[in-house]
């Protein structure tokens, strides 16, 4: 048996190194540093934006078994579905485009009369396709990683959609990906247009009603809302660009002791499983004001969160 | 040096295999499987593991610096994973000279309020920063982990249950 062969020797006495204890004060007080760095200072970019990066080849790695079980299992969908999905997907093709070519003259019309007005004409939205990579496993949170990010020139706080609503924003931006917070998040924020009714308001993330759904604030009781209203952004906020999608009210709770109502809305985007999202340029060319850069998301959004 | 009664000399661990099965844990624990809760965290069963078998190789310091890779790939509050698992490595380095002297059974049994201390730990720094809570549920994961456990005994001491010179009659 060679030398060494076994495995437990007793431990040497005099060069162990600092002690267990003092290790824990160490490694316990940095993270706690990190975190009140991260949480409060927003510090830690660099770290996070080093790691995110060394960690790229072992994401990609890892993503892989997924997307082959993923592929190979819509590999073998149903020819029948395959055909009814295509029949569909024309279906809507032809409804669009006749939506599409009213458009046109619509926007023709719309900045002719604007021009009248001496208003600002509304600018057309420079937008980039991503995919996602995955959601973020962590359960505190509602956040994708997408497959752009500063190489691609992806602005922090862009808001992001997919093809039927808001999804959210970008949050963080690493140099290969970034962190999209979904609108369903608690701390993501978006001031709100009811279509109906013009009237504006703020839509905030809650998503402990079943998991994905959001929340329309500090609306009082005797506020003209129904069930089934459509809410788009408004624009006002300077980021998001007037008019796309967000929700749909779904449930309305009035309550005896209290002057608000409790308003839920589901989202329109998908929240869980969108795979092709839009990220679109932050609005803030076109308006005086804008929040400092500093902040990622809607303002009033660090003071309102419960 | 001492052991418990019956149980085989070991031989050394690489090194390698070592730092093989962390990352291993780490790809394992980052498959893009959506969110779920009460997911068994596969690395910190593994750094517990290696701190208790390979307390000189495997300490507080190699289990910091996973805890941050952990933080960044899942987006959450940096630091939040590396404090949870410094503080598993710390409890394993306590318990480590006591826990080989139990059959694998009792082992798991004696690891199980480890993993649910850092789980709440973790739960309990994130809550305190405003997160969403994930709902009870998440107290199936130190279950899940102490679970593995046995599993883990076979397959990272396999490598060191070899016989020491290889002959035709036993060729592993």
């Amino acid at each position: 048996m060679a030398l060494g062969t076994l495995d437990r020797s007793l431990p040497p006495f005099f060069n162990q190194g600092p002690s267990v204890l003092s290790k824990l004060v160490f490694f316990g007080a940095l993270s706690l540093f990190l975190m009140v760095a991260d949480a409060r200072f927003n510090m830690t970019r660099p770290i996070r934006a080093a790691i995110a990066t060394a960690l790229t080849p072992v994401q990609w790695l890892a993503v892989q078994p997924v997307r082959a079980v993923r592929d190979a299992s819509r590999y073998f969908i149903d020819l029948n579905q395959a055909q009814s999905e295509s029949a569909q997907a024309k279906e809507r093709l032809a409804l669009q485009s006749v939506r599409a070519g009213q458009v046109e003259q619509l926007a023709q019309e719309n900045n002719r009369l604007r021009q009248l007005l001496a208003l600002k004409e509304q600018l057309a939205l420079p937008v980039m396709a991503a995919e996602v990579l995955y959601d973020a496993a962590d359960p505190y949170s509602r956040k994708v990683i997408i497959d752009r990010g500063q190489a691609h020139q992806v602005d922090l706080g862009s808001p992001v959609l997919d093809e039927s609503g808001v999804l959210g924003q970008v949050t963080r931006v690493h140099p290969l990906v970034s962190e999209v917070t979904l609108v369903i998040d608690r701390d993501l924020a978006i001031p709100v247009l009811n279509v109906r009714t013009g009237a504006r308001s703020v839509a905030y993330g809650d998503a402990s009603v079943g998991g994905s759904g959001m929340e329309l604030r500090f609306m009082g009781s005797n506020a003209d809302v129904q069930e089934g209203d459509l809410l788009t952004t408004s624009g006002v906020d300077g980021v998001y660009p007037p008019g796309l999608p967000v929700a749909r009210v779904s449930r309305i709770e009035h309550r005896a002791e209290s002057a608000f109502s409790k308003i839920y809305c589901m989202p329109l985007a998908l929240t869980s499983g969108a795979r092709h999202v839009i990220v679109v340029k932050p609005a803030t060319a076109d308006l005086a004001l804008r929040p400092p850069p500093g902040s990622p998301v809607a303002p009033g959004q660090r003071g309102a969160v419960k | 040096m001492m052991m418990r009664s019956g149980q085989q000399l070991l031989l050394p661990a690489s090194p390698v295999f070592i730092w093989t099965s962390l990352v291993m844990a780490l790809l394992v624990n980052m498959l893009p499987l959506g969110r779920v809760p009460w997911m068994p965290d596969f690395l910190a069963l593994v750094l517990v593991f290696w701190t208790v078998h390979q307390p000189l190789r495997v300490g507080i310091g190699i289990a910091f610096m996973f805890g941050l890779a952990m933080d960044v790939h899942q987006t959450s509050l940096l630091g939040q994973h590396a404090f949870s698992y410094t503080l598993l490595s710390f409890l394993a380095a306590l318990i480590q000279r006591r826990l080989l002297w139990f059959k694998v059974p009792l082992q798991a049994m004696q690891v199980l309020p480890l993993f649910a201390a850092a789980h709440a730990a973790e739960i309990a720094l994130r809550l305190l920063g405003g997160g969403i809570f994930p709902g009870w549920i998440v107290l199936l994961a130190p279950l899940g982990e102490a679970l593995l456990w046995p599993l883990a005994s076979v397959l990272l001491l396999a490598p060191q249950l070899r016989a020491p010179d290889r002959d035709e009659n036993r060729p592993l």
